[in-house]
Formats: C-alpha cells, structure tokens, sequence
C-alpha cells in the first residue's frame, strides 16, 4: 500500500537515519531509494538587481552598440569571441571552455514580456512564471515539480525526500514557493540543532514543533527536522569539493549546491541569487563593477561544472535576472532599468556553443521604447524546454499558466 | 497565500499519516488549544490579553514587568505616553548610549575624528595631509595610510613576483615586511599600565608594531587591554585599528542598543519601520556608513512619529538617500552643467562628447517605494519628469561628510509634469513642491496605511481598517501620530483573529528574546552576526525595496534552525558578552520542580502562555534530560563568522566580544538554561 511505504520514506526511515542503532549499509540503501526522480536536477540562479545583458554577451559588431556607451562599452579587442557578432565580457575567461565543449548555451534578447521597470514587481513576476498577474503566490518552479508528479501519474503519492526543492538561501525564494515543500538553508554545516549530535533539546523541538497546532511553524518544522536528520545521515562535513570556488557567498552558495547533490540527498530543483547586478553608476568596462560580479558569477558556475565532475551529465544550470538595463549608458557612467536580457543554460544535453535566439538590433528604431533591448525570446520559452526536459514536466500549462507555449516553438536548446 | 498551501500539504500529509502515526500525536493535532488562540478562537481579548496584545505590536515585545507596569498605569495612558517619546524618562538608555561617543557627532566631525577609505588613500597618494591635531589623533591616520601603503608595497611585490616566475629567472629571496618582536614582558608591562599612559603607549607605536601587539594579546589580555578606558579612549584604540571599522560598530551597536532598551519603544519601532520604508544598504559605498549615523539620528527618529511629508523632505535631502539612489549625480540634460561639458568637450575635439543626464534611480523608487506605490497610474514618461525636477539635488563634498547642496548649475530648467500636474519651473522648489505633491495623494495614505496594518496587525490585514487609517491620514496632513492612534482605536487590532497573528522577523525575534530574558549585554556582536545568519542584517538589505514584514519570508527550515540555535546558546550563556540569569536569587527553594520552574519561566518568556503541547514536549525532554546529560556546544554563535562573501559587518578586533566569564552552572541552573532555551525557541515564541 502506497500509504504505508510513503510514511516510511518520508517519515519512518528518515526518522531512523538519526540514531546510531541502524546499520550503515541500510541508510544508505535507504537514501537510494528515496532518490526515484530519473536522476535530473535543475539548478537555477537568479541575479537579482537586473544585470546588463548588453555588457555580458557583447554584440561587438554592432556599431550603435559603441556609440551609446562611449565610456562603458566593451572594445572589440577585449572581447572574448564567440562567434564572430557576439563575445563575453572578458571577466568570464572561465565561461569560455564551457562554450567551446558545447554545453553552455546563451540565449540572447530573452526576458519578461512584462514592461514593468520596477525590481519588485519584475522579480516577482519572473518568480511566479506569470507576468503582468500580481498576487501568484507560488513560484513557476514549484508547479514545475508538481507537473512532474502529474507526468510521472503518482500526484499525491510519488516519493520525495525533504531535499527536493532546495533553496541556498536564508529564505524560500517564490520561484520555488508553492504547494511542494521546499527547505532553505544557508549554510549546510551549521544546519543542525544543538549541535551535530541527537540531544533531548533537539527532540523538544522535534515535538512541540511536530505536534504544534500552528499551522504555519508545524508544517515547516517537519520539513526542518526532516532535512536535519538527513543531512546528519550524509555527514556534510567529510565533503572536499574537487574545484576550487571563488571565496564568495556565491560562489559557498554553488560550492554547498555541488555538495547537497553530491550527497545523493532526493535534490531535484536548486536555486539560489546573486546580488549586486544594479549599476546605476560607476559600472566600469573591462574592470569595475561589472566586471568583479561576473568574475564571482562566472568561475563560481565553472568551479561547480567541475567539482560535478561525471555527475554533471545529470545537472542542467539556468540563469536569469528580472530585466536587461538601458542600451545607452546613463549620465553617471551607469545604466538605467532596461528590458531584454542574456540567459545562459549549461549541460551536457544543452546545444552549447552558440547563441540562440533571434538578434533584433540595436538601431535606434529596433529598441524597445528607443531605450533597452528589444525581446525576441520570452524567458518562459526557455525554462519550458529546460523543465520538460530535466523534471519531465510535460503539462507546461501547470507550470506557465495561460502562457501558450508550445514544444514546437521550442528552440532547441536541449538535445 | 504560501502559508495556505503549506496548510493543505501538513494536513494532507497528517491524514495520509494517521495509520501509522502514535496516539499521542493525534490527540494533540491542529485542535487548536486553550492558550494559542489562534483564527479557532472567537472569544474577545482579556484586559490582560489587550495589554500584551498592545506591548507586542507597539514594542519589541514585552520585557518581564511590563504587564504588570501598564496595569498599573493604564493601556490608554501608556499608549499616548508612546506616542510622544519626549515625555518619556530614558535615562537608562542614555548611560548605555555613552558608550558610543562617536554616534554623537556630526557627519564632518565623524569623518573627521574616524577617516574614511577615501581620505586616507588621499593622504597615501600625496594629495592631502594629516589634518592637524594631537599626536593621537595623529596616529589614527598615520596607522591607516601606512596600512595602505603596505597593502599596496604587498600587491606589487606578488605582480613582480609573478612576473618573474613567468620569465622563469632565478627567484629572488621576497623582501618581507620585518617582523616586530612583541615580547610577553612587553606586553605584561602595557597592560599593567594605567587606562591614559597605557593608551598613550598604544598611540605611540608605528603602525606594524601596533598590528604585532594586537595579534600578541591572548585570552583575558584583550579584556586586559580596554579596562578601565573611558568610552572615548576604547574607541580611539579602535580607531589605532580600523576608524571604519569602529563607525560600523557603533552605528549597528547603537541601533540594536536602544531596541532593547529604549523606554520610548514605539519611536524605535517607528524607526524601524521608516528605516525600512526608506532602506538603504550599508555597503553601497565607503561613505555610507558615515551618513547613515546622522540618517538614522536626524533623519529618521525625530520624524518616525510626525507628519510624513516632514519625513519624506527629510529623506529627499539627506546625503545618505542622495548617495544610495544616486541621485547627487543626476545632471539635467539641458542645464547649464551639461552644456559647459559639451562645449568644454568640443573644445578639446571632441565632437561626440559623454552624455550628460539624468540618472532615473531615485526618482522611480520615490514613487514606487516611498510614496505612491506602484499601482498608483504612473508611467515611464512620469518618471523621467520626477527624475527632472530632482536634477540639482546634491552632495557638497560628499567624501568629507558634506551635506545636501542644491546646485542649480545641474537642475533641469523648465515645468515638467508628472502623473497630470504641472510643476513650474523653480529650482529646489520645484522638487518640494513635487514631494509635497507626492505627500498628499490618496494613493500615497493608502499605500502607507496598508504597510502600517501590516506591521502592526495582521499580513492579510482587513480592508476596513486600511480604509479608516487612510481616512484619518488624508484628514490629519499625514500625521502618522494620528494615523497610528485610528489604529490603536479600530476594532480589526483588538480581535481575537489579530492577537499573535504576526511571525517575528529576524530583527523581531532577537530583540524580543534579549528583552523577554532580561539579558545582560556588555557585546551587540553576536546579535549582530545573528541577524546576519538569519538573513537579515541590520542596514544590510541591498535593493531598494526593505525586508519584508510578512512571514512567508521569514518561516522556513534554516530560520527555524538558527532560532532554535540562537535561543539554546542565548540561554545557556554561549554568546560572548551576554549573560543570563534564570534561577531565582537567593538559592531556589528545594521544592522546585521542573514543573514549576516551567510555570515561573514561562511567565517570564512568552507572554500569554504556550500551549499544553509546547509545556509538555519541555517537560518532557526535561526530565528525560535527567538520564542523558545536556551537553551544548560551547561557544557555537558567538565566535562564528558568516563564511565567505562580504559581509555587512566588520568589527575592530578589539571590540571583539570576550568569552563569559561564569562559573560552572548548578544543576539547576543548567536545567533552568535548557527549560528557557526550550521556551524561547518554542512555536509560540515565534509570534507576537
């Protein structure tokens, strides 16, 4: 009976892996089993601020491209070359050799369809997969899992571990909030409840949260001590990362995604941010600003890539930022809110080594309200192929409602 | 909402559970319990209930005694006595306040006592000197500009070395930076001196040797170090060390100071939530936490209970929100300064000079965040217009701790029109006249009266009580007093459904459990690190947008964990410089039982109660703790930095906080620490 077994996997076994009296080889056959999706995760980050796609992957032959940033654009000289029409910023040396082996694809002029130039409203429309409706409360990553469960026909009754839909940050972002329980850590080796060690202040907690009638702190409390129970089963603390991360909270936060996924957890969906992306001013070319976040940005992706090491296959990483900034620079060396933007996929089944997307031009007639980077690509396009093909969430209509999108229209991205 | 749907999938999975699930546990499932009152029970608030109802909305929750004190004096009369801070005796909180002379002075005198980042590279760099002043003064710089000029020597001696390896010549033995002997005799004799000669002698060694005989100290030396010091003389140590460094510990330290323990609680709730409203990040540049002192003291406290357009005139001409939304360097496309710079540039050849223009930052987040909101109708074009009439409004001499500075040579002349009205030209009064605009929509009072209910009431706050605050805000001037005391009078704050409806925030939780557990704090350091690690660092929110006040963003597992971890080292006495004290002075009496140390300390903690499920898991473990000692990690907060990124906070090692002193506990001391630690992490404690 499905009941029965479910309890014992969520509940049961997790619940045993805690104390000591249970043979090794059992919990780790154990964890084996809770892990059932087909063993595809996905990785998601967010760079929060609004990050400028113009400056990120440089349209270097575009000559209005060099007029309207006489201080700030990128030489042509400096670029790292892609394909001839586009190259990086030079701070992503280490996105370059993910290029050339073909899994990292760009996909350029992508973004919310949704004007808004409010971080706000833009984040949180970009979280909900809805743009244009306020008040979604559920994130499209969330629904991503539970399209899975519908695709995989045990909705309900499918196992998960708590490390499912995991969250590298201090709270649940909406892109993964929802009817799926989600865990948010911000630092795997202090996750743990007076000490590492099972002790009778942990197992008060366990009950007063387990059996609390506030609904809202004993629902998450079960997840946390759950997740508590788990992590201590995988023992976090003997993990050494095989590539060396950027000593940055991005690049921890990318380093602990590597570990938890490493660990054999249940971890499905991951997502964590990057902050500092709204350069206003003073955003610098080649060095400044701009330049230290996509240094942070890009090797801390790399390291991960590597310190996957053959588990990479499995992992698809997609990144986003809530819209692109102004194709002109400002009066004060920086950029304003602006519209499209640059994503990038990274895996082993991505059609790497190219960027996809259709270019729309930066003549002044060919941008949108003759100020930002028109779209050409809608950001849900993209996470539709990349769900359908990670988590097998065929119903995309669960996951972006009322989006229409089609798996025709797809662009390929994923071989 | 989240909290629904985490609702449907605890219920969901308590149904799907049940067969397998012990008796006990279903007997205590969401029955909802005599204590909690949660949305189950309907029954009016108790005159008791009123008051804590009142002390955990208005206040950082309720420090024990506070009940008690308001029975006494009347919940009406405590309320207006909150509502006008000056009528409030807080000399307490000024003895406290002592300690950080520096918070007291102006931003010039800040800058010029505590040097910033870019004065100090100045003088390194030749194009300024050491202001005059005292030898010690003297050496506060000096020690800064020599450390520069270390850092600087140090990076070029690694590109020379790396370029020698890379030419592949025979290495060179690298010319270390010698090393200053500290002796243990030197440093017993230091210590052994006298508060003024000892601080003296500090002051008088060059800068590496300074650094040695810091990094010497070891245990109870660094206590040894500041004893006996005034406040004025600890703080010049700290400056010897980091002048920065010292500005951010005071600003953090003052702030989480007199949330603890200022009397006038609703001013410094009010603080808090303006300091929200008008967020601004520590870290945007090397001068902001210089602004943010005045920021927070002139701009913000004097005019968190006052008219809101006196508050929002205050913001728009502080160099803290100037500098944060880059306001002060916004030039109108035709002014006067943009074409001297184009013929400047033309001039020189230059036929394609740099745009000169406006700068769109402030403009849209004085509309979407501060004022109207973003639903009130406006659209790109009228944020370009606001981000006109604000050209011109500026920094003197932002790097020296300049003040506001409108400058007409950067305004854009000429009307502009924003949302449907005209505002003709006028230079800085153009700009008020549109802030006075902004001040007085309707979609402004609804926008603040909706924030407020959700920080004072409930979420998912009712429409009548929004509709009645911003009434009474249209109807006062946006008097937030006024808008305040229609809350205080509604019927939606007094309903069952509204008691402990609220989740604390980080910020919340923190300062209710030192208040709650009348804590002794000689350090803010780990509460400081704590909100960090809870994700919510004071000054340390990077958008413009604040933190947030409902509580899907602060209920998760990691929250969960750090609270409960926070609250166990809290009460056990593992934070460095905070002490506690649970059982009862002289010696408890022999006939305490755990039950009725659970009844004093609960009395004491959580106000209104917790539930008969929380009582018994405490005492449940509590005696079960009897057969297997408790055995807390020593020390696991206090010492533990966030690891890597940057950080908001950076401290002088100086003022780092020393271990506790304490002797071993009782055992039933020990007993009391785990049964409040229990209680203070507890489902209950959670809310307010």
């Amino acid at each position: 009976m499905q009941i029965n077994r479910r309890f014992f996997l969520h509940k049961g076994a997790l619940a045993l892996a805690g104390t000591t009296v249970i043979p090794q080889f059992l919990i780790r056959k154990v964890m084996a089993e809770t892990v059932t999706s087909p063993n595809k995760r996905l990785v998601v980050i967010f760079q929060r601020g609004a990050a400028d796609g113009l400056n990120i992957v440089v349209p270097h032959q575009e000559r209005n491209y060099y007029a309207m940033r006489p201080t700030i654009a990128i030489p042509q000289n400096q670029v790292i070359d892609l394909d001839g029409f586009f190259g990086l910023h030079p701070s992503m040396s280490a996105f370059k050799p993910l290029y050339d082996q073909g899994h990292l694809a760009i996909v350029h002029a992508a973004g919310s369809p949704d004007m808004t130039r409010s971080h706000f409203d833009a984040q949180d429309y970009m979280e909900s997969g809805t743009p244009g409706v306020k008040g979604t409360d559920d994130g499209w990553l969330n629904r991503a899992l539970q399209a899975e469960d519908l695709h995989r026909r045990c909705a309900g009754t499918c196992e998960h571990t708590a490390f499912r839909a995991l969250a590298l940050s201090a709270d649940v972002p909406l892109t993964l909030a929802g009817k799926v329980p989600a865990i948010a850590l911000s630092n795997v080796n202090s996750f743990t409840v007076a000490g590492p060690k099972p002790s009778p202040a942990a197992a008060a907690f366990q009950a007063m949260y387990g059996e609390s009638g506030d609904q809202i702190l004993h629902a998450t409390g079960d997840e946390t001590f759950d997740a508590v129970k788990m992590l201590r089963a995988a023992n976090p603390a003997q993990y050494k990362p095989s590539a060396e991360y950027p000593n940055t909270a991005f690049g921890n936060n990318m380093k602990q995604i590597a570990q938890l996924l490493k660990a054999n957890l249940g971890v499905e969906a991951a997502f964590t941010d990057i902050n500092g992306w709204d350069t206003h001013q003073n955003q610098g070319g080649i060095n400044g600003q701009l330049a230290a976040r996509l240094s942070d940005f890009s090797s801390s992706i790399a390291a991960f890539w590597r310190d996957m090491g053959d588990q990479a296959e499995n992992v698809t990483v997609v990144t986003m930022s809530e819209f692109g900034r102004t194709a002109r620079e400002n009066g004060t060396a920086g950029t304003d809110h602006g519209h499209a933007n640059a994503m990038f996929v990274l895996g082993a089944d991505v059609k790497g080594g190219k960027v996809h997307g259709k270019w729309p031009g930066l003549e002044p007639e060919q941008l949108n309200q003759g100020r930002d980077l028109a779209l050409t690509t809608d950001y849900r396009q993209v996470l539709s192929e990349v769900v359908t093909h990670t988590l097998g969430a065929s119903n995309l209509n669960v996951v972006f409602p009322n989006a229409q999108l089609q798996p025709n229209n797809f662009l390929k991205l994923v071989v | 909402m989240h909290s629904l749907y985490r609702l449907t999938s605890a219920l969901l999975s308590l149904s799907l559970c049940c067969a397998a699930l012990p008796e006990y546990a279903l007997a205590a499932a969401p029955s909802g319990d005599r204590t909690t009152l949660q949305a189950t029970d309907k029954a009016p608030l108790t005159p008791d209930q009123r008051i804590l109802q009142a002390l955990n909305r208005f206040t950082f929750s309720p420090r024990p005694g506070d009940l008690e004190a308001v029975r006494a004096m009347g919940l009406d009369h405590w309320f207006q006595q909150q509502l006008h801070p000056n009528r409030i005796d807080n000399s307490a909180l000024e003895v406290r306040l002592a300690e950080f002379p520096a918070m007291r002075l102006s931003t010039q005198e800040l800058v010029a006592r505590l040097p910033d980042g870019p004065i100090v590279r100045q003088i390194a760099n030749g194009k300024a000197a050491i202001p005059p002043g005292d030898s010690i003064e003297h050496q506060i710089y000096a020690n800064q500009v020599e450390r520069v000029q270390f850092r600087r020597e140090e990076q070029k001696q690694k590109q020379q070395e790396a370029a020698a390896q890379t030419a592949a010549t025979s290495m060179m033995a690298a010319p270390s930076a010698e090393q200053p002997q500290i002796t243990p005799t030197f440093i017993q004799s230091t210590l052994a001196q006298p508060p003024g000669q000892r601080l003296q002698t500090l002051a008088s060694m060059p800068q590496p040797q300074f650094d040695a005989f810091l990094k010497a100290l070891r245990g109870r030396q660094r206590e040894d170090l500041l004893d006996g010091m005034s406040p004025e003389m600890k703080e010049t140590v700290g400056a010897l060390e980091s002048p920065q460094k010292v500005v951010v510990d005071e600003l953090l330290s003052t702030r989480l100071t007199r949330d603890i323990y200022s009397e006038a609680q609703l001013q410094e709730v009010m603080t808090d939530f303006w300091l929200n409203h008008f967020n601004i990040y520590l870290r945007k540049d090397e001068e902001m936490p210089y602004d943010l002192v005045s920021y927070e003291r002139d701009t913000i406290r004097p005019n968190a209970l006052g008219k809101f357009e006196d508050l929002l005139e205050a913001v728009a001409h502080s160099p803290a929100m100037l500098l944060y939304l880059d306001n002060w360097t916004s030039i109108g496309p035709d002014s006067d300064s943009a074409e001297k710079a184009a013929l400047r540039a033309m001039r020189r050849g230059n036929l394609h000079p740099d745009p000169q223009s406006i700068n769109e930052n402030y403009g849209r987040e004085l509309m979407e965040l501060h004022t109207v909101g973003v639903n009130a109708g406006y659209t790109q074009d009228d944020v370009i217009q606001a981000s006109r009439i604000l050209t011109g409004w500026t920094i003197d001499k932002p790097q020296d701790g300049g003040s506001f500075q409108f400058d007409d040579n950067r305004h854009e002349p000429g009307p502009e029109k924003v949302m449907g009205k005209k505002f003709k030209a006028g230079g800085e009064k153009q700009g008020e006249q549109f802030l006075h605009f902004l001040a007085t929509r309707p979609a402004t009072a609804r926008f603040l009266s909706r924030e407020l209910a959700i920080r004072f009431v409930s979420d998912n706050p009712p429409q009548s009580l929004i509709d009645r605050m911003t009434k009474s805000y249209l109807k006062s001037g946006g008097d937030i007093s006024k808008v305040l005391e229609t809350l205080y009078r509604s019927p939606e704050f007094w309903s069952p459904q509204s008691y402990r409806a609220k989740i604390k925030t980080p910020l919340e939780y923190v300062v209710s459990a030192a208040r709650a557990s009348n804590a002794d704090i000689t350090n803010m350091q780990p509460l400081i690190y704590t909100l960090d690690r809870m994700g919510m660092p004071l000054y340390g929110c990077i958008p413009p947008t604040g933190y947030k006040w409902e509580a899907d963003d602060w209920v998760s597992t990691g929250a969960l964990v750090d609270r409960m971890n926070f609250a166990l080292a809290l009460a056990g006495n593992h934070l460095n410089g905070i002490t506690t004290a649970w059982t009862a002075q002289p010696e408890t009496p022999t006939e305490a039982t755990p039950t009725t140390e659970e009844a004093r300390l609960e009395a004491q903690l959580v106000a209104g109660g917790v539930s008969e499920t929380t009582r018994s898991a405490v005492l449940e473990q509590f005696t079960a703790q009897t057969r297997q000692p408790y055995q807390p990690e020593r020390n696991t907060m206090g010492e533990r930095m966030r690891t890597g990124g940057k950080s908001v906070i950076a401290i002088p090692t100086v003022f780092r906080p020393q271990p506790n002193h304490l002797p071993p506990p009782r055992p039933i001391e020990k007993q009391d620490q785990l049964l409040a630690g229990l209680l203070l992490g507890s489902p209950e404690f959670q809310r307010r």
